[in-house]
């Protein structure tokens, strides 16, 4: 996605997601004005569309800018000591937590992201083949399923890496975007009643400089959403005709 | 003080009998003690009584882990499962069974510092701790069932994140010698018999809570990192195996045995494990490749997947193995994990291979078929010497007599005789299930074996992994650590487990170096001698001998490795190869708040030692402590060159002697070996003065 887009391009994006109607358009247009702008500047402006509906039942359009960069891994390294966990809550929240770190790898170490079934022996993990899948953020591209599900436009792109960031400020702990991740992605700060995630830690992951196998990487953004199953059903379709951002 | 990190406050009580399931505030209670070994012992002190034995409903279980399980301290999530023991004769001893895995840091997790157990569930049960949920489960739908069953089992009920530490049939079946395992191979040796004599089949933790770091973040993280500068590999080997571009020295013995064209082979891609230089914090998870080191290059390189390990512990020591012949050979899944005696002692069942790749290929499907049975059935080895007893009396004839003739004849001897890995489907069966003389005797406790089947004197000489006293052998001993070896390996009712003075004897640095260093922390150059190269008995060795074994109760306690720790080299040439002994007390301070400096992080770690001994002495009954308690076998007197000539392992009578006058010395402990008021009050244990005193056993 370009950095600035004209009208048309915004106008072509509302009208491939289906909410070409001229009051949504307008509702869109000076929502999002209002909402970007008094966090990133105007000069982001255009970031902000919502497609779901928001608290009050209206439709918006949400598009953010893509992000730039994104965390990568190489699960034939990693041996699962679980220090990336440790990093990213440690380091930045000041106390372990597994549930609230957003690399996630406990929920894999046993038995892989197909969890426990007859037959695990077969499956990946500590019970099975021993691969240890280290799951982590795709930093997606429009439509961001999480940015998108959230009714009060609470995760947003935090220039300058573009990472989805959850602003705590309007977060109020719905918990919705927690269900629409299809990577399973969003964790919960129970302490702060807060959802939270990847940030990219500013550009510098805690994970990857913990991870003593150099199993994780820290890349230029590329579309992951394309390589990867999700975890489960329930994938927010990205259409073949939405080319614009993709 | 602003909120206290590390712990999490709470201990849990859970009683068999009733079903009783409370809290306890484990700083209000334990804090003295830290957790770990140091709760077990106090528990064990204050609610079980003298005299009573293993399998008794009175006899406790604790699950002890410690403040900084759960934490990014390098290293932790141990769990120490302390009980009486039961593998000596009578038995009736403190002792304590020690598991790795992620299952320490899940309990911390969920909320709980550790677990007491008391009583006797009247059938078989498990527990299910989901944070503060905690509940007590039918289990006869898993009694019978292999630990790896009953594991997953409890996992599709409670999530696959949940920790299970779970027996096997060998646990449920009271074998003395059996285990409980967590995460499929973290096993704790001894006490699998004790979870199964109160009908508790596995404890399964899940938790969504966290461990809370007292301190700023950044100085939190700035300590981290430090200490991932001097972390070495595997039981704190400083220099790599072989010659290494970045490396000064180098040890064929070290556990860094990671080097260009050393490969986890079995990966897909394959991973070069390479040079890892210290200062590369991405390669310090290469650079123990423990399958090299446990089945050699060929092997190892080949079927090696990964390394694997425990919670938080950027050295991995589990190999992890994909063998494909096991699944159609023998039935059992291709992938296997464990390390050290998890794959040795299978093989030692065996008297001999054929000679040739054959044979050594015959060896290694041993190690990795009899670790799936002893992983599954839960059957401990007692550090292999079950096994050699085994083998001795299968080679002297002596099986014949002590068996009955039809067991004797069910028995395949032909595949043993082949060294044919599929002799150990039959044997650990015996074993578990307790069939006949064989399966019951070599399940029980070896010393009582031993007796029963008249091993002569020539056995206890003839193995390298020798016998020490009162059913175990030795562990890191004379032969590893000179008279620091035999102190430590004199104190405890099972092999000693501990390796403060193993790790640092043989760091791989030379001797000049090691000489520095030990002068640094223990007053003197002399404190350590080259190995093999032994000296007679001083002072120092004694202050090293206290030190090692109260750093053993430290990690033991706050759930640091003491396969890892403590770190009295590091690899790093520009600190003169120092490494830091304050780290603990580093980790300590930050974590929980509770700011204390090495010595005083040892004075909880001497409190936690004398508790033990008080129990022991108190087990003991006895003033004489030091003939009857704290020996060493006649072989460290008897066999070898001329005591303190190169290579001799052996010591005069006099010196040993000596060697216990200077530890009971600065251990504060009068001649007998008993611990003087003075000491005891010093440590805050008042009470056990008073006890030890009432029983006429205060030194
Ligand atoms: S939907 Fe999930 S993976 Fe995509 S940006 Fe949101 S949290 Fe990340
Ligand atoms: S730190 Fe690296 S090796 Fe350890 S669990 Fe995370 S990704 Fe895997």
């Amino acid at each position: 996605m370009k950095e600035d887009k004209d009208k048309n391009t915004v106008e072509k994006i509302a009208e491939v997601i289906g909410v070409n109607k001229p009051t949504s358009r307008r509702r869109f247009l000076i929502g999002s004005a209002i909402v970007a702008g008094a966090v990133y500047g105007s000069s982001v402006l255009y970031r902000q569309i919502n497609i779901a509906e928001d608290n009050n039942g209206n439709k918006r359009v949400v598009i953010l800018k893509n992000a730039k960069g994104v965390l990568v891994s190489d699960p034939t390294r990693c041996v699962g000591c679980r220090r990336c966990e440790l990093a990213c809550t440690e380091f930045n929240d000041g106390r372990s937590s597994p549930t609230l770190s957003r690399i996630k790898v406990a929920r894999n170490l046993n038995y892989g992201p197909q969890a426990v079934q007859l037959g695990f022996r077969r499956g990946h993990g500590k019970f099975g083949d021993f691969l240890v899948i280290q799951d982590m953020c795709k930093q997606c591209p429009h439509p961001v399923p999480c940015a998108t599900a959230c009714p009060y436009d609470a995760i947003e792109a935090k220039p300058p890496l573009n990472a989805r960031v959850v602003n705590t400020e309007k977060c109020v702990g719905c918990e919705i975007c927690q269900r629409a991740c299809p990577w399973d992605m969003i964790s919960f700060d129970e302490e702060a009643d807060k959802a939270t995630k990847c940030t990219l830690c500013d550009g510098n992951p805690q994970c990857v400089e913990a991870c003593p196998t150099g199993s994780l990487r820290y890349v230029p953004w590329r579309d992951l959403t394309k390589d990867f199953h999700p975890r489960q059903a329930g994938m927010l379709a990205v259409t073949e005709e939405c080319d614009i951002c993709h | 003080m602003a909120k206290v990190g590390g712990w999490r406050g709470k201990t849990l009580r859970v009683n068999l009998t009733t079903g009783e399931i409370t809290s306890e505030d484990t700083l209000e209670k334990y804090k003295d003690y830290l957790g770990g070994t140091g709760i077990g012992y106090k528990v064990l002190w204050d609610e079980v009584p003298v005299g009573t034995r293993a399998f008794a409903a009175e006899n406790m279980l604790v699950f002890g882990v410690g403040p900084l399980a759960g934490t990014g301290a390098p290293s932790n999530s141990r769990t120490a499962v302390t009980t009486i023991w039961p593998l000596t004769d009578p038995d009736t001893f403190v002792g304590s069974g020690h598991m790795g895995g992620h299952f320490a840091a899940e309990l911390k997790f969920a909320g709980w510092d550790s677990i007491i157990i008391e009583g006797k569930a009247e059938h078989p049960v498990w527990l299910s701790i989901e944070d503060d949920k905690v509940k007590l489960k039918d289990a006869r739908h898993l009694w019978g069932s292999g630990i790896y069953r009953t594991t997953a089992e409890i996992n599709a009920e409670m999530g696959p994140t949940a920790q299970i530490a779970a027996i096997g049939p060998a646990g449920e079946n009271m074998v003395p010698l059996s285990v409980v395992i967590n995460g499929y191979c973290h096993s704790a040796g001894g006490v699998g018999g004790v979870m199964g004599s109160k009908n508790l089949k596995a404890v399964a933790v899940k938790g969504s809570g966290s461990v809370n770091i007292a301190a700023d973040q950044k100085d939190w993280k700035e300590l981290i990192q430090y200490a991932l500068t001097l972390i070495g590999s595997n039981n704190q080997h400083v220099v790599p195996s072989t010659p290494q571009p970045w490396a000064e020295y180098y040890d064929p013995g070290s556990r860094w045995t990671a080097s260009k064209g050393v490969y986890w082979g079995a990966a897909n891609p394959p991973v070069e494990t390479g040079f890892c230089n210290p200062h590369d914090v991405h390669k310090i998870g290469l650079r123990c490749h423990k399958g090299v080191k446990d089945f050699g290059k060929d092997f190892g390189g080949t079927y090696t997947v990964r390394m694997g390990g425990c919670y938080a512990c950027p050295i991995r020591c589990f190999a992890q193995i994909d063998y494909p012949p096991l699944e159609g050979k023998y039935g059992y899944s291709r992938y296997i994990a464990n390390t050290c005696m998890g794959w040795f002692s299978p093989r030692q069942v065996f008297h001999e291979f054929p000679e040739g790749p054959e044979g050594e290929l015959k060896a290694r499907e041993a190690m990795v078929l009899g670790s799936h049975l002893v992983n599954d059935l839960g059957i401990w080895d007692n550090y292999a010497l079950m096994q050699k007893v085994f083998n001795y009396a299968a080679t002297h004839g002596m099986l014949e007599k002590i068996l009955p003739a039809d067991e004797y004849k069910s028995i395949p001897w032909e595949l043993w005789e082949k060294g044919d890995p599929a002799f150990l489907l039959d044997f650990y069966r015996r074993i578990a299930y307790k069939e006949g003389v064989l399966g019951k005797d070599l399940g029980d406790s070896t010393l009582k074996t031993m007796k029963k089947w008249q091993i002569p004197e020539d056995f206890y000489k003839k193995f390298k992994w020798k016998y020490w006293k009162m059913g175990h052998p030795l562990h890191h001993s004379v032969e590893d650590s000179g008279q620091i070896g035999a102190l430590i390996n004199m104190q405890y009712n099972r092999d000693s487990q501990n390796h403060s003075h193993t790790n640092f004897q043989n760091s791989g640095l030379p001797i000049e170096i090691q000489k520095k260093l030990a002068a640094k922390v223990w007053g003197s150059p002399d404190a350590v001698d080259e190995k093999g190269h032994w000296t007679p008995m001083n002072r120092y060795k004694a202050k090293a001998a206290k030190w090692a074994s109260i750093r053993k109760e430290l990690h033991d306690s706050l759930s640091l490795c003491n396969w890892m720790y403590p770190w009295v080299a590091s690899p790093l040439k520009e600190r003169n190869y120092e490494g830091d002994t304050a780290l603990e007390a580093k980790y300590f301070s930050l974590a929980t708040g509770i700011e204390v400096t090495e010595e005083e992080l040892d004075l909880y770690a001497e409190r936690i030692f004398n508790l033990h001994r008080a129990l022991t002495i108190m087990e003991m009954n006895t003033r004489d402590m030091r003939d009857q308690h704290d020996t060493a076998p006649d072989w460290v007197f008897e066999e070898g060159p001329e005591p303190f000539t190169p290579g001799s392992n052996r010591f005069p009578r006099e010196d040993i002697e000596k060697a216990k006058d200077y530890f009971y010395e600065v251990c504060g402990w009068n001649k007998e070996g008993l611990p003087t008021r003075e000491t005891l009050e010093r440590l805050g244990l008042k009470d056990v003065a008073d006890r030890l005193e009432k029983a006429g056993l205060l030194g």
